[in-house]
Order: structure tokens, then C-alpha cells, then sequence
């Protein structure tokens, strides 16, 4: 009996050996919170997580049917019934609908970033001037985004602190949000550097952050507030605008001297997700933009969204200076006369429209800018494109500055900036052909100098509510404006599942 | 058999002279326990000892009376003898059957808790992918919902569901304990016994993890004899019991012209100007073969005094009614077990190797019946010469992408989309047992799950459906090595005192669970004679890896049970298990599990005097149980450093922050359950009854704390707005009540034998606290599902149809109170909606309703077995009843936009008005279609109850006189039909839906049903 005793004792002492080993697992895969936001380094790659939301599906994609496909500019003939009702036609029975809270989830993702770093980056014990500049940057994010919540939905709530599960933030009017965005990039606007070398070319600099300032607060009509922000840009001497125009298409002549922000999209060959917070397959990341496929011909794409003819009208309004056709109108559109000789000599991916199309006359017009066909070797367009968006150009930051000008009694003024734009175009300067045009007129021109030189930028929907001419006006041009109504369609809905979990959350009107 | 009851040989009083003997059983062993009485003189009784001898005084003349429940009670007269000895005839079996509860193995008929015992041999007679699959129906309390799928898991439920992560039950296969549920590796036949643990007295022992009830699977063990060994084999063809009815291109054509016509549009040309009726697809047809399965067994077992020993083999295979899909699982069992002295060494080991090939993309059962019929699946009209976007042709819609669907051509999946599964595993234990006294044991048990996982995705170029990003062929394996240790010191003990016996477990237990996973992937496969290369060294593109520990739990535990029975009478467990598990914080650690159980034997008392009753116990009990339902690491925060930032030029730069909130306060989730019930056997033991009333209550419970998108809240790995990526909170609740009744018949007195047993459960779910999704929200929407406060999981909150409006007039009457138009934009055609009259503006998610419940009001079994002479037959029926279903494959097909049409729809029209499908149009900027088709609708929604045969099998035993010449000792031929008749009103596939996780759980998006399999088999003994 003592032996099996023995024997008993001895099993129990190994099987409790086993016990030493901690109930406390950390985890291998990541470092905590608990260890995070020490250093300098740390800083820098929270900053950097910023930037990378660009690339989400939100808004390298659907942001651009929001923008581009909703105004007058573009429409849809998806066979998806859903993207042409909620993205072209005004028609939305559903606010949940997916590709609106995409971009509604990733200007949020975006905004936890960037809050993340304003609550813990100054408490990092770091050099202080690079201190500065990153809490720019996240100043001036957060204001991108919040710019792109306002225009898009109006009336947001504000999220200025890293979130947390009881946050029950309500919604704020739009005037405050604008508020808030201005506040952020007047910010970012004294701290950050003119420029960047290196390594750290691409991010927000200070005329970045002026030049949305300026857009903020013209999208309010604080004309008299943009101007200082809009001078300080062309005063900085920091950009001029590039002497081919088409160079601000290129994914070859990206951060150049006209660039004033841009979003950097990169080709990874061997992506399969676009979720940059996806922990597994990180080497599987698509930090392109999928736009291209979406707005591409048939059947390089699918055309889920494409241009209105009259904007080939638009351009041909007027000729050069050479008289000849403008040269924007090329790099802008492609449609059966993207080469001047016509269908037989149009190339669409190294195709010519003729042997694409058949020769019948085919009246499709497709936004040129964002795709890559531009090469004229390329036979295909993919989901990852690697072609930056350049979000704000220095010709928009002098034709902003023109508009600026004629709303505040200084019309005369404001024609030199309009005629950069125009003679980097080709054409003979405003000042010639239209002199001393009272302040009604002169919009009426810059009207017109802002689409044919931003068409297919995004620019037009915030341009069209700026000016007032949202409405059923305009389905004269885009079909699709026959189903706005003023007091609503201005805004896309609240996703209504935020609503359901946050009451404080209040439906935009009228929906 | 620790805790047979023993009684020592007790002398009986009284007159006459004294006799001795032996009571047997039908085998010649010992029967402990039977009660020896005079028929004169009651009160002198004895009962027999462990070898079953007795010793009695009785007077010649009186009459001796053998009785012992679970067999047929005798008589013997006594004349002069001094020894009678006696055989018993076991007459219910199932009496004295012997119940594993759990570190202790009890007689049924002692149980104080709710325990099912599922007979093997009744489960085993279905083609199963797995164990849990094979239950339906078979006992009362469990809940399976199985698809037809190769390899597929099975949704099992007991007693309803009370969390809103996991409701997968604990399996305990031979003491050895997964959390794992993948019980395909288990081979059915190698099992000897499945019980299920339904209640808190009952599971209380595996406390921490058993509030979702416990399956305890014990394989079969060697017996003393000669070896035995035996074969079985056993074919079956699968058949799809039914199919989408959809339009040939003929009516398709003439469908879509009307749609467009209707429309004021111009049809695309395929189904007009160029409208080919050669081309006819039926996708069904190309998808869908005759299937099969196999399965062969073979086993040799034997045994000594001192050892037995059990090596069986098996073969299982299935070539599923979809091409492309099979799998197959080989397994090798060796349980062994070793006496020598006070000591017993034993093992038991499974080793499994399974594969599983798919498609990897897609769900055919989707997709099929949306396909338009007026495509090929292959024209090299679709091939760009020299781009790799569609080399081989494949369709995605029509060659102008006038009409398209965003169904999947199964046949390219099938061609260029390949997946492969494959594990081995290891299961099993060792243990050591050490009898320390008589009345105590110490047992060692060690037991290990081991898998070695590989998964294999295989993608060549080309696309396979309408608005599909091309991709790089690659090839992509991931590797995963798990492991669960489990190590248990456990002291039982049994001791009888006069009419007193206690017996009863302690112990102390550990379990580290650890998974981590490799995964690498390279692009640009190369072709060589038409084949590709498909090794990752073979491939000359761009290689990515990925990897990490996916799981790293540990936890430790002190259990304890006490079974306390006097006189057969009264019965009383109590029972409780402390645990500490690492995924929880060091406060929230520790949990408490207690539990106690009463059984009353009215049949054994005095004054019970029912002679028709054999035996009647009641019995009660309550408890705690606990569960945790999170994974590794869910409770600190963690930084993401998936993030990449473009810089100068196309460089990457990581960027890192939290991504996913998260909860530290994560505590044990605690169940509290009461059981009620009795257990009867009437007429002889021919009628066994037994019933419940349960009711459980869950506390605390673990609930993903739905944020909104405004939180920027990103999980990583699901998408964003995905409910998985939220942090788990405790603090829900949920409860579920119901009745089980379950109840056999046997009739055995003629040549005809025959039993028949039923069983009903019922379920009442509720939730009762959602905790804080927000000011003033007190439920969870999923879809058209909704969770809320007062009502049962998952209910269908939808907009209600109302009908189809007749006129422009009817669409210009139906208004608010207000007087504004709901539905002013709908046309004559249209569904009406039900709406709010005090509402605002057109028709929206304000004016959704409740309307119907997934969960069935009464699921119901039946089974039937009879034998004549070397004949018999086997009926197993199932029963669900009250359930509405979301039919979400009509919903896309009735949606008329980018799909082939069902057969026999009945639009509405103008020269058609008692159509009692809406109007064809386009919902393109037509918004009273694109109402039509709102998800959230109560057009989607079905009846699915229905009735089915589940199985009917008739066997034909060889005779002896035919065995004996071919040198068998035993030899069956059966042939079987499953799932031969399923009545039921729903209109998809298969109205056994296992839903769309556990908020959606009557969601049918697509599933494989049931297969009808006729099968034919033989078993042999040599």
C-alpha cells in the first residue's frame, strides 16, 4: 500500500508541475496599448496609419461616385440598380446602403486615427519640432476628413477624441462642423513645413492644409476668410502649375511642383483584400486605388459610372490660341474624339474605337483622368491602380483664389489667376477675350474654367452646392437631377444603423 | 464499474431453514444487488453480493422471489434444497444501463439529472458527416440542423440557445475533452455509447465550459474472449432531392422582353434581336451529378482477465451531388486497457486523416438558379488574345454585358478556383487508475488533440463572374498546428453503509489550448502541356507570408461531485467545479460552478403500490454553469500595424494604432438552470417514460458590443461594421424554457417484435437584457432579423406585404395620417407595404414590424423498429413545426433584376390582376421596384415546417444454418433510403436550414440540402 502511495504522491507533485506555467498569455502577435505611444518611432507610424485610409474602398472608390457620379458631370448605367439609384439618381430607400457607409465608416476610421494621435503623441517624450509636424499632419487629417463629412453628409457628429464604447457623440450642425474643420486646419496650417524631402514626400504640408482651409471656407461663402489662406499658398512660391497638363495624371509625374495634396496610391501585384487593418495577409494589402475598373470602357471595365457628352460640348466652347481644340479636353475625356480625327484613330487600351465599338456612332463618354490607359500601351486597367488622386492642384487653389476675389469686389484682381490657368492650357487670356466682366459674369466664366479644367476631379458637386445650382435645373444635362429635391438630396442619408445604436444621432433632413 | 451498488450478504431473518446461491445473469455472471424475498414474509429480504451469491432462511413450502430491476422477477417454490440458483432474464436493458455523467459512470436509473442516452446503433443507421448530425431527431432537448455538404458540419443546440457567440455544445470523447466541435474525425461506428448532459447537475462537473450542454462519446472497448473480428461496408448514391424550377432561354427571352417592354426600355439583343434559342444553358444541370458515399470498417477486438484490446480501421468516403465537391476520412482506433493488481493502465487512440475538395469560391445552391440560360458557359468570343483576364472563355453575361447576373459561372469556379483540406489528427488519452482501498481510486488521466491542418487554395487565371477583378494565378497554403493537453488527477470514491451509499469524484484538472498558423502564397503560376505547376517554387511572381498564434488558452480547475443514495430511494447529487481560465483578466478569472440534484423513487416506497408501475423516480435540480465564449487576447488592447502609408513616390511606410476597442472587464458568463422531471416504466417495462420541464436563464452573458461605424471601430480581420470586430461585453441575458417528453413502446411477446419511440421538445426563447447598445436600443438587427428585449432571438422585423396594388387610384389613397403618400412612388403592380399611419414621409425602416419567428414552436422525433424472423425494419421521422424561414435564393430570383426567373411566376399586369407576383419592370430609377425588392420584407419570408422521412433501413440477418458454411458467425444485408420524403410548403431546397449564424438563424442563403441517399450494406462477424 505505502508503495502505491508513493506512487499516488509523486503523479499528483508531476501533474501540479505543470501548473507553473502563467495563466497570464501575452499575445505574440502585437504589442498592447499598454507598451504603445513611447517613442518618436511609434509617433511617426500612428501618423502614418493616417495616410493609409486612403486607400480603404470607401474612399478610393465609392467617395468618387459620391462626388463625381452624383453631380452633373457624371451618371451611371450599372446593371446594379442600387449604385444608379443611390449614386445618380437621387432614388435611396436604402440608408444603409453598403457603398454609402463605406465611405461614412472610413472618414471615420480615418478620424480615430488621427485622434488617436492628438491624445497620445504629445506625451511622448520626442523631438519637438518633429513633435510639431506630426500633430500638423493629424490636425490636418482630421480636417480632410471631416471636410469630406460635411460636404457629403452636412450635419455629422464630431468625434474629437480616440473613441471609446460608451461614446453616445450626437450630431452637430454643419456650421459647427465646418467650424471644427477650419479650426484643425488653421492648426495644421501654423505647424506644418513648406515642404518635404525624401522619404516623407507626400505628406500634408502647409499649403496643403491652407488650400483645404480655403475650400472650407468657401464652401460656407466666407469668401473674405479664404483669401488669406489662398495667398498665403501662391505668396509660399512653393507650387506653379506644370506645363503639361496632363502630367497631373500621370502615376509617373506624381508629387510634382503643381501638387498641392495628393493621395499616394501604390500597385501591389499580389493583393487580394483592401481592409488595411486585415492582421493576416498584411503583404496582401491593395494600397491602390480599385477606382479604374469602375469608371473604365466596356469591357476593360465596367462603367458602373461614366461622363455627360456635354461636357465635350463644354470644351470646345473655345479653341486655343493655335486653333486648335483644347488640350484638356483629351486628357480629361475619353469618348470617339479623345483624338481629334475621330473613332478611327481613338484609342481606347490600345484599341481603336472603331474595332471596339463597331462603327456605328457610340455616344459614351468616360472620365479619363483616373485611369491608366494614358500610357497608350496599356490593354487592361486593374483594381489597384497606382495613380495618385491629386485631391487639390495649385490650378484649383488660382481658380479658387479668382472666385474668392470677384465675390469680394476685387473682380478686376482676380483675372490674372484665372489667365495662368488658362495660357498653361493653351488658350488666350481672359483679360483678351473677356475684359472688365461685372461680377455675374465673371462666375459665370469661372464656372465654366472650373469644369473644363477639374472635370472628373470630384471638385463639381461641392462646386454646384457653393454656387446654388443644385436642383431639378439640372437634369436638363444629367437626367438624374430630375428626382433632386432641394432640402435633401444635398445629403446623402445617415446610415440609419448609427442612428439605431446612437439616438443621438439625428437623420438629415427630409429623409 | 466503480460505482455498481454492492450489498453485502446480509443474513434474513426469519423461520425455516437457511439457503443459499447464486444469482446469474443471461451470460453466467453474477447479478450484485437482486433482491431475494420470501413471497409469505416480506420483510425477511436480502439482497446478493458482488458475485451475486445470497443466503436466506425460508420454510419449506414458501415461495422465494427474485427480483431486480431491468429483469424479469422470478419465483421458485422451496421444497427441500439448500442451494437455488437462479438466472435472471434481463427484460428492459435499458434499466440497468450504465451512464458515463462525467468522470464517474452511474445506472442510468440512479441519475438525478437530465441525461439523454442516444443509442449507436440508432444513430449509426443514417450517412452522416458527422456524430452530432446523426442525432436528429433521436432524443428530445437537442436541436441539429445539418446541410448536405461533404464534410460539413452540423448546427447543434441543446436546449435552445443563451449566447450570442457560440452555442456549440462541449464534446468529452473517452475523458478526453474538445472544444474544438469538429466530430467528424470521430467514425461512428468505432462508438459505444453517446449520452447528452442537458441540465446543471448533469454538466456541472465540466462547469466552466458546459452551459451549452455536453455530448459524452464512449468508443467501443475490447470484451474477454476469443478475438473478434468484424467487417461492414456499406455503399449509397446521393441524390438532390430537389431543384430550382427556373425558365428555359425561351421563356427567360420572353420574360426579359416583357420586363423591359413594361419598362418603356429597349431589351438587350440577346433576348431580343439576337436572341439564339440554341443556346439553352441549364446551369443546374452542369453543376449537379448523381453523388456517392462509402464507407468501410473493420475491426478485431478481444480480451483476457487482465486486458482487452480493440484495433478497428475505417474508410469514409463522399463524392457530393455538386461536382468538384468531395471528401474522404480514413481512421485507425487502438484502445487498449491493462489489469495487474490494484493497477489498470489504459489508452485510447484515434488517428484521422480527412480530406476535403472544393471550389473555393461561391456557393452554387446561390448562385445556380440565378444564372440566365441564354449564355454558353464558354465562348472564345470572351478571350482577349494575349491577356490573361479570360483565357479559357468563360461567360460572365452576355458578350456586350447587356445582361449579366452577379452569379458566379459554376463551371469556371469549378475549373479555376480549387480548394483542398486537409487534417490529421490525433485524439486520445492515457490514463492510470490505482485502486487505493475498496471504496477509493486514483486515476491519471492525460489526454491529447492534435491536428495538423493544411489548406490549399489554388487560383488560375481568369475570370469567373460579371464585374470580377482580375487576378494573378497563385497558389496559396496555409499551415496550422493545434494542440489541446489535457492533464487530470481525479480521486472516486464509493462506499455503502446498510442502505446508505455514497459515492463520488474529486480531482484537479488543467487544458492548454494553442493554434498557430503559417500561411505563404506566391503568384504567376506556370503552364506546361496545358497543366499548371501549382507548387510555390514553381511559381514565378510576387510571394507574401503571413502568420501567427492564433490561440493560446490555458485553464485550471478543481472539480467535485457527490452522489448520495439511500435505499434506492431517496438520491441526491451535489456537484460544483472551480475554474480559472488565462483568457479573462486576473480579477475576472476565478468562477465558482455549484450545483444540486434530488431523485425520489416513488416505486420503491411502501405504500407505492401500483402494480402496473415498475419503477418511478421524480426528480429536481439546479444550478450554475458557466461559459466563455472569447478568443486569445480579446481583453487588453492591441496595435495594428497592418496600415500602409504611400510616400515619395510608390513607397510604403507601416503606420500602427489601435484599431479594435476592446473590453478589459471580461468575466465568466454564468447560466442558472432548473430541471424538473420524472422517469417511469410501466407494464412490465414496456412502456418507458420520461419527461421535463427545464428552464435556464444565462447572465452576464458575452455580447459583441455593436459600435457605430462613428467610432471608427476596424477589427481587422472582419470587415468594418462586421459585428465580430466589436469588443464583447458581459451583459446580456437570454432564457429558454421548454418541455421534453420522450417515450418507448416495446412489444416482444410475439414473433413480430417490434418498439416504437417518440419524442417532442419544445423551446422557448427569450432574450432579457441586451445591455447597452445605445440610449433607448434594446435589440440587435442583423439583416431582417432582430434580437430584442422580450422576444425570442433572431425574430423576423420586416416590412409587411399587404398585397399587390390594383390601381393608381389605390397608391394615390394609401396615406399618412398626415395625408402624405407612403408609397407614392409604387405603380399598379406593386407590393403595398404595411405602414405606421402616424408616420413620416414615404415608406422606410420606421414602419418594420414583428412577423414571425425562426424558431420552431414543436420539433418532434419518431422512430420505428421491428423484426420478424431474420427481417427488420427501421423508420426514423422528424418533425419541425412553427418556423418561418427567409428565403434569400427567391429573394434575389423574385427580384426580377440581373437573374433568371423562377418558373410559373405570376406577375401582375393590366390584362392580369389576379397576378400574385408584383409587376416585371427594371428597378434602374424605377423606386417602386426597387421597393418591391427591399430586403427587409416580409415577401421573403416562408412557412418552413415540415415532416420528413428521415430514414427507413430494412435488414435481413443470415441465417445460422447458412452461416456456418461461410465460416461467419454472424452476417446482415440492409439496404436504406434517407431523407426519402420531405413534406413541407417552403419553397427552397431544403426547409432544414442552419441559418445564417446565431442571430440569423432562419436565414436560407443558398444552403446545400439534405441529400437523399439510397444506400446498401452488409456488417459480417467472424
Amino acid at each position: 500500500m505505502k508503495k502505491f502511495i508513493i506512487i499516488f504522491i509523486a503523479a499528483m507533485a508531476t501533474g501540479m508541475a505543470g501548473c507553473k506555467k502563467s495563466l497570464d498569455v501575452q499575445s505574440p502577435n502585437a504589442p498592447t496599448t499598454a507598451i504603445y505611444w513611447k517613442t518618436a518611432d511609434d509617433a511617426v507610424k500612428g501618423v502614418n496609419a493616417m495616410y493609409s485610409t486612403f486607400h480603404r474602398a470607401g474612399l478610393c472608390r465609392w467617395f468618387f461616385f459620391a462626388t463625381i457620379i452624383r453631380s452633373d458631370e457624371g451618371w451611371s448605367s450599372s446593371p446594379d440598380a442600387n449604385l444608379q439609384n443611390n449614386f445618380d439618381l437621387f432614388v435611396n430607400n436604402d440608408y444603409n446602403y453598403g457603398n454609402y457607409t463605406a465611405i461614412w465608416s472610413d472618414l471615420y476610421i480615418g478620424i480615430s486615427r488621427a485622434n488617436q494621435v492628438l491624445d497620445n503623441v504629445p506625451n511622448i517624450d520626442m523631438d519637438a519640432n518633429l513633435k510639431a509636424r506630426l500633430l500638423g499632419e493629424a490636425k490636418f487629417m482630421r480636417g480632410l476628413f471631416y471636410f469630406h463629412l460635411a460636404s457629403l453628409w452636412g450635419n455629422v457628429p464630431l468625434q474629437l477624441k480616440s473613441s471609446t464604447t460608451n461614446d453616445v457623440t450626437p450630431t452637430f450642425n454643419r456650421s459647427d462642423v465646418w467650424a471644427q474643420v477650419e479650426k484643425d486646419l488653421t492648426e495644421a496650417a501654423t505647424t506644418l513645413p513648406q515642404n518635404y524631402t525624401g522619404d516623407d514626400i507626400g505628406r500634408a504640408t502647409k499649403g496643403s492644409a491652407n488650400a483645404l482651409l480655403a475650400k472650407a471656407y468657401m464652401q460656407e461663402r466666407k469668401f473674405q476668410a479664404a483669401l488669406a489662406p489662398l495667398q498665403a499658398v501662391i505668396q509660399s512660391g512653393a507650387y506653379s502649375l506644370v506645363s503639361n497638363y496632363q502630367n497631373n495624371f500621370l502615376s509617373t509625374t506624381e508629387f510634382n511642383s503643381e501638387s498641392v495634396f495628393e493621395y499616394g496610391f501604390a500597385l501591389n501585384p499580389n493583393d487580394n483584400h483592401d481592409d488595411d487593418t486585415q492582421n493576416s495577409g498584411q503583404d496582401n494589402l491593395n494600397y491602390g486605388s480599385s477606382l479604374p475598373p469602375f469608371f473604365a470602357p466596356r469591357p476593360i471595365g465596367f462603367t458602373d459610372g461614366e461622363a455627360r457628352r456635354w461636357l465635350v460640348n463644354e470644351f470646345q466652347k473655345e479653341q486655343a490660341a493655335d486653333g486648335k481644340r483644347d488640350p484638356r479636353l483629351a486628357a480629361s475625356l475619353l469618348f470617339d474624339y479623345t483624338d481629334e480625327r475621330g473613332p478611327d484613330y481613338t484609342l481606347i487600351y490600345g484599341e481603336t474605337f472603331t474595332k471596339r465599338y463597331g462603327s456605328a456612332q457610340k455616344l459614351d463618354v468616360w472620365f479619363r483622368k483616373m485611369l491608366n490607359d494614358n500610357n497608350g500601351t496599356a490593354t487592361g486597367d486593374s483594381f489597384h491602380s497606382p495613380n495618385n488622386y491629386r485631391f487639390i492642384r495649385y490650378a484649383d487653389v488660382l481658380l479658387m483664389y479668382a472666385e474668392c476675389l470677384n465675390e469680394t469686389g476685387a473682380t478686376s484682381q482676380a483675372y490674372q489667376y484665372v489667365d495662368q490657368v488658362r495660357q498653361r492650357a493653351g488658350l488666350v487670356a481672359l483679360s483678351t477675350t473677356r475684359p472688365n466682366l461685372g461680377h455675374d459674369q465673371f462666375l459665370a466664366q469661372i464656372k465654366h474654367e472650373r469644369i473644363t479644367e477639374l472635370t472628373g476631379e470630384g471638385h463639381r458637386f461641392n462646386d454646384l452646392a457653393r454656387w446654388g445650382d443644385l436642383g431639378t435645373n439640372l437634369s436638363a444635362t444629367d437626367a438624374g437631377f430630375r428626382n433632386f429635391i432641394k432640402g435633401k438630396h444635398e445629403f446623402l442619408p445617415i446610415p440609419q444603423q448609427d442612428i439605431d445604436i446612437n439616438p443621438n444621432i439625428k437623420q438629415n433632413p427630409n429623409y | 464499474m466503480l460505482l455498481t451498488l454492492v450489498g453485502n450478504p446480509v443474513l434474513a431473518q426469519g423461520t425455516g431453514t437457511p439457503i443459499t446461491g447464486r444469482v446469474t445473469d443471461a451470460t453466467g455472471q453474477g447479478l450484485p444487488g437482486v433482491t431475494v424475498r420470501t413471497k409469505e414474509n416480506a420483510t425477511a429480504a436480502t439482497v446478493t453480493d458482488v458475485d451475486g451469491r445470497y443466503k436466506i432462511t425460508a420454510s419449506a413450502g414458501s415461495t422465494l422471489v427474485f427480483s431486480f430491476v431491468g429483469f424479469t422477477t422470478q419465483e421458485v417454490r422451496v421444497n427441500d434444497q439448500k442451494t437455488i440458483d437462479v438466472q435472471l432474464r434481463d427484460d428492459a436493458k435499458s434499466l440497468n444501463e450504465v451512464v458515463v455523467i462525467g468522470y464517474q459512470a452511474v445506472r442510468k436509473r440512479d441519475l438525478t439529472g437530465a441525461v439523454s442516452t442516444v443509442s449507436p446503433a440508432e444513430a449509426s443507421r443514417t450517412t452522416a458527416n458527422s456524430v452530432g448530425e446523426s442525432l436528429q431527431g433521436l432524443t428530445p432537448g437537442v436541436t441539429v440542423r445539418s446541410s448536405g455538404a461533404p464534410g460539413q458540419q452540423s448546427n447543434i443546440e441543446i436546449r435552445g440557445v443563451a449566447s450570442f457567440i457560440s452555442s456549440a455544445p462541449l464534446y468529452v470523447v473517452d475523458g478526453m475533452i474538445l472544444e474544438d466541435p469538429n466530430t467528424t474525425t470521430v467514425n461512428p461506428q468505432d462508438i459505444e455509447s453517446i449520452q447528452v448532459l442537458k441540465d446543471a447537475s448533469a454538466a456541472a462537473i465540466y462547469g466552466s465550459r458546459a452551459a451549452n450542454g455536453v455530448i459524452i462519446i464512449t468508443t467501443r472497448k475490447g470484451k474477454k474472449g476469443a478475438p473478434k473480428i468484424s467487417v461492414s461496408a456499406k455503399y449509397g448514391s446521393q441524390h438532390i432531392p430537389k431543384r430550382w424550377d427556373v425558365m428555359n432561354s425561351t421563356e427567360y427571352a420572353d420574360t426579359r422582353r416583357q420586363q423591359y417592354t413594361n419598362a418603356g426600355l429597349t431589351p438587350p439583343p440577346s433576348v431580343s434581336t439576337e436572341f439564339n434559342p440554341a443556346i439553352n444553358t441549364n446551369w443546374q444541370d452542369l453543376a449537379m451529378r448523381t453523388g456517392n458515399n462509402q464507407d468501410y470498417n473493420v475491426s478485431i477486438s478481444g480480451g483476457s482477465d487482465n486486458s482487452s484490446y480493440l484495433v478497428s480501421g475505417s474508410y469514409f468516403q463522399n463524392q457530393g451531388v455538386l461536382k468538384g465537391y468531395s471528401f474522404n476520412r480514413a481512421s485507425l482506433r487502438v484502445n487498449t486497457e491493462t489489469k495487474k493488481g490494484r493497477l489498470t493502465f489504459g489508452e485510447n487512440a484515434l488517428f484521422t486523416n480527412t480530406n476535403n475538395y472544393h471550389p473555393n469560391r461561391g456557393n452554387p445552391f446561390y448562385d445556380l438558379p440565378q444564372l440566365l440560360p441564354t449564355v454558353p458557359v464558354q465562348d472564345p468570343r470572351f478571350i482577349t488574345p494575349g491577356s490573361k483576364t479570360n483565357p479559357w472563355g468563360y461567360s460572365t453575361g452576355t458578350l456586350d454585358n447587356s445582361d449579366v447576373t452577379y452569379a458566379y459561372n459554376p463551371v469556371a469556379v469549378r475549373d479555376l478556383s480549387q480548394g483542398y483540406n486537409n487534417y490529421a489528427r490525433l485524439l486520445g488519452n492515457g490514463y492510470a487508475q490505482l485502486r487505493l482501498f475498496d471504496w477509493l481510486d486514483y486515476k491519471l488521466n492525460v489526454g491529447l488533440e492534435a491536428s495538423f491542418d493544411y489548406n490549399e487554395d489554388l487560383r488560375k487565371d481568369g475570370i469567373f463572374s460579371y464585374a470580377q477583378q482580375p487576378e494573378l494565378s497563385y497558389i496559396d497554403e496555409d499551415r496550422q498546428r493545434f494542440y489541446n493537453v489535457l492533464i487530470e488527477h481525479t480521486l472516486n470514491f464509493n462506499k455503502t453503509i446498510g442502505v446508505h451509499n455514497i459515492n463520488g469524484v474529486v480531482g484537479y484538472t488543467q487544458q492548454t489550448f494553442y493554434r498557430d498558423q503559417t500561411q505563404a502564397r506566391k503568384t504567376n503560376l506556370q503552364i506546361y502541356n496545358g497543366s499548371y505547376l501549382t507548387e510555390i517554387n514553381a511559381a514565378t511572381g510576387t510571394s507574401s507570408a503571413s502568420g501567427q498564434v492564433v490561440r493560446d488558452d490555458r485553464l485550471r480547475s478543481f472539480l467535485g461531485r457527490i452522489n448520495y443514495n439511500y435505499d434506492d430511494r431517496y438520491l441526491l447529487t451535489a456537484s460544483g467545479r472551480v475554474d480559472k481560465d488565462s483568457r479573462f483578466g486576473p480579477d475576472y478569472r476565478t468562477g465558482f460552478f455549484p450545483s444540486v440534484a434530488l431523485g425520489w423513487r416513488l416505486s420503491k416506497e411502501k405504500f407505492f403500490k401500483v402494480d402496473w408501475v415498475d419503477n418511478l423516480k421524480i426528480n429536481a435540480s439546479y444550478g450554475v454553469l458557466g461559459i466563455n465564449t472569447i478568443s486569445s487576447f480579446q481583453n487588453v488592447g492591441l496595435i495594428n500595424i497592418s496600415p500602409r502609408a504611400v510616400f515619395n513616390g510608390d513607397r510604403l511606410y507601416t503606420g500602427a494604432y489601435q484599431a479594435r476597442l476592446y473590453n478589459a472587464n471580461v468575466k465568466w458568463e454564468e447560466r442558472k438552470e432548473t430541471n424538473i422531471g420524472f422517469d417511469a416504466s410501466l407494464f412490465r417495462d414496456r412502456l418507458t417514460i420520461s419527461a421535463a420541464y427545464y428552464y435556464n436563464k444565462s447572465d452576464d452573458v458575452l455580447i459583441n458590443r455593436v459600435l457605430p461605424l462613428i467610432s471608427g471601430n476596424a477589427g481587422g480581420d472582419y470587415p468594418a461594421g462586421d459585428y465580430r470586430n466589436f469588443p464583447p461585453e458581459n451583459a446580456a441575458s437570454i432564457s429558454n424554457r421548454g418541455f421534453e417528453f420522450e417515450a418507448t413502446y416495446r412489444n416482444n411477446d410475439n414473433p413480430f417484435k417490434w418498439s416504437v419511440s417518440g419524442n417532442f421538445t419544445t423551446i422557448k426563447n427569450k432574450v432579457l437584457s441586451i445591455g447597452n447598445q445605445g440610449v433607448g436600443i434594446n435589440y440587435i438587427q442583423q439583416g431582417s432579423a432582430r434580437s430584442q428585449v422580450g422576444y425570442p432571438m433572431g425574430q423576423w422585423y420586416v416590412l409587411k406585404e399587404l398585397g399587390i396594388f390594383q390601381s393608381q387610384e389605390e397608391v394615390n389613397n394609401y396615406k399618412r395620417s398626415d395625408g402624405s403618400l407612403i408609397q407614392p412612388f409604387s405603380k399598379p403592380g406593386d407590393i403595398k407595404f404595411g405602414a405606421d399611419p402616424n408616420g413620416k414621409g414615404t415608406i422606410n425602416n420606421n414602419d418594420r414590424v414583428y412577423n414571425g419567428s425562426p424558431w420552431p414552436t414543436l420539433q418532434t422525433g419518431l422512430q420505428f423498429n421491428g423484426s420478424y424472423k431474420q427481417f427488420s425494419v427501421n423508420l426514423q421521422m422528424v418533425g419541425i413545426f412553427g418556423v418561418t424561414l427567409y428565403n434569400d435564393v427567391r429573394r434575389v430570383l423574385d427580384s426580377y433584376q440581373n437573374t433568371n426567373f423562377r418558373q410559373g411566376i405570376n406577375p401582375w399586369s393590366p390584362t392580369n390582376t389576379g397576378g400574385t407576383d408584383p409587376r416585371l419592370g427594371i428597378a434602374n430609377g424605377d423606386t417602386g421596384i426597387a421597393t418591391n425588392n427591399t430586403p427587409e420584407s416580409s415577401r421573403w419570408l416562408e412557412n418552413g415546417s415540415y415532416g420528413r422521412i428521415r430514414n427507413l433501413e430494412i435488414g435481413y440477418m443470415l441465417p445460422k444454418s447458412l452461416l456456418g458454411k461461410l465460416r461467419l458467425e454472424s452476417a446482415r444485408v440492409f439496404v436504406s433510403g434517407q431523407n426519402l420524403l420531405t413534406v413541407t410548403s417552403y419553397k427552397g431546397l431544403d426547409p432544414d436550414v442552419t441559418g445564417n449564424g446565431i442571430l440569423q438563424r432562419g436565414v436560407d442563403a443558398g444552403q446545400w440540402p439534405s441529400n437523399r441517399i439510397f444506400s446498401i450494406g452488409l456488417n459480417c462477424g467472424f
